[in-house]
């Protein structure tokens, strides 16, 4: 079971359509007119910047190095216990396997501009509300706002907890 | 829609497409989409609803129309977000960029865009210590002296030797799949991904290439994880403005600031050693 866990997580899962993996190219790619104006991206250049921050952080090394100190490192090397160690851990990165660790910074933005693939009303309240905020502000403001997380998750608790230790 | 007010612009056709009369775009409700011809082509706008943003729903908006009309046609899809002052701007914006246009429609004809991002596999530490004699070391290390600095040391060793080795296998994957396209660019870089390039492949050919990437992600799950999104707009080969060559989202180069000497309009398929690429623009 465990091995299934390590084969879906690593193996490549084409998506069509989902927003997140091509929002950089609607964003950033396709044709400019320069007499043409643009509508403000404020909010989510300020994303961008944030996520970058929390996937080079010190919390992440930590974490690396706790599944490092729990491996065996005479075991065999076709051992199947990586996904077990994941699994079992408190951070975000790892739950779930790579799969979802690789979703887990990607969330967060999804979460945060409402990109997420429940449905358009349910996020609405949500994914206005940070790209009010001053570019400076907006992190701060997102990170107190405990109530608006209803799909938090131990990722983003992950993230915040990462951001404190980059703001120590 | 009305003509005498600003206009949310998508994209751009030849004049001969028709659209159906329920096509919608951004807003809520969704606005109107309809064609401005211009000449040889038309321009597809609706009206620009009020407080526009890049909420998620219009964003989707966006791509979807501009996918649907992509599989009955070529597209120019445009950076989402692009407005012009009156129907009169959109006109004078199309018609003196025509040929090149056209052009361009004609080279996007029956081809689609596939956007490829590789990053490292995090479940993977066990394979890098395998593989990796200094992170082995250092986990070691620890191990006998437990200490914070020496596990942020060895996470971070940890972290690097996985992009590392997803570099390496992404770099691998690129010359492989260059092979089964047309052109290839870098996009602009995504925090978390090693490699973001976008290939403009053949429709016939969407399939086979889908499964190349399939394969290879099978066969170095613990290098590198891809995940793959098309057929899409082909956002990343439309004629780009010069200024753009050198652009960068945080510190925005003045108009008229020298040009790239390298275009992308040549950037024809890439050798296999030496895919044709172009360093991506690097915020922040």
């Amino acid at each position: 079971m465990t091995t299934t866990t390590y084969n879906e997580a690593a193996v490549c899962v084409p998506r069509a359509g989902t927003l997140y993996d091509v929002l950089e190219l609607i964003l950033d790619r396709g044709m400019v007119i320069d007499i043409f104006v643009r509508v403000s991206l404020v909010g989510i250049e300020i994303l961008k910047i944030d996520a970058r921050i929390v996937v080079a952080s010190v919390d992440t090394y930590l974490r690396f190095a706790e599944v490092c100190n729990r491996l065996d490192l005479n075991q065999d090397a076709s051992s199947r216990t990586v996904p077990d160690l994941f699994a079992g851990m408190a951070g975000g990165v790892a739950r779930g396997g790579a799969k979802k660790a690789a979703k887990s910074v990607g969330g967060k933005v999804k979460d945060a501009i409402g990109m997420g693939d429940e449905d358009d009303d349910v996020e609405r309240e949500d994914y206005d509300a940070p790209d009010e905020e001053e570019p400076e502000e907006a992190p701060r403001a997102r990170r107190g706002s405990g109530s608006r997380s209803r799909t938090a998750s131990a990722s983003r608790a992950g993230s915040r907890a990462a951001r404190r230790t980059q703001e120590a | 829609m009305s003509t005498g007010s600003r206009l949310y612009v998508y994209g751009i056709v030849h004049a001969d497409r028709t659209l159906p009369p329920s096509t919608r775009g951004v807003g809520r409700p969704p606005a109107r989409v309809g064609l401005l011809p211009v000449g040889a082509l038309a321009a597809l706008v609706s009206d620009v609803p009020p407080d526009l943003r890049a909420r998620r729903r219009d964003l989707m908006a966006h791509q979807e129309l501009l996918t649907a009309l992509g599989t009955e046609g070529p597209v120019l899809p445009m950076r989402f977000g692009m407005v012009a002052e009156d129907a009169a701007a959109v006109e004078r914006a199309v018609r003196a960029a025509a040929p090149t246009h056209l052009a361009a429609l004609g080279r996007l004809e029956s081809r689609t865009e596939m956007n490829l991002k590789a990053m490292p596999v995090q479940s993977a530490v066990e394979a890098l210590v395998r593989d990796d004699a200094g992170v082995r070391r250092l986990a070691a290390d620890v191990r006998r002296r437990p200490s914070y600095e020496g596990n942020v040391r060895l996470g971070q060793a940890v972290a690097e030797g996985l992009a590392r080795r997803a570099t390496e296998a992404a770099d691998e994957a690129l010359r492989t799949l260059v092979r089964l396209a047309e052109e290839v660019v870098r996009g602009p870089e995504v925090p978390g991904c090693v490699l973001n390039a976008s290939f403009l492949v053949p429709q016939a050919r969407g399939e086979r290439f889908r499964a190349a990437v399939e394969q290879f992600a099978a066969a170095h799950q613990e290098r590198v994880e891809l995940r793959l999104t098309g057929p899409l707009p082909c956002y990343s080969f439309v004629p780009r403005e010069p200024e753009e060559f050198e652009e960068s989202r945080s510190s925005p180069k003045p108009p008229g600031s020298p040009a790239s000497p390298a275009s992308e309009e040549g950037e024809a398929p890439g050798s296999p050693d030496g895919p044709a690429v172009r360093p991506s623009a690097v915020g922040s």
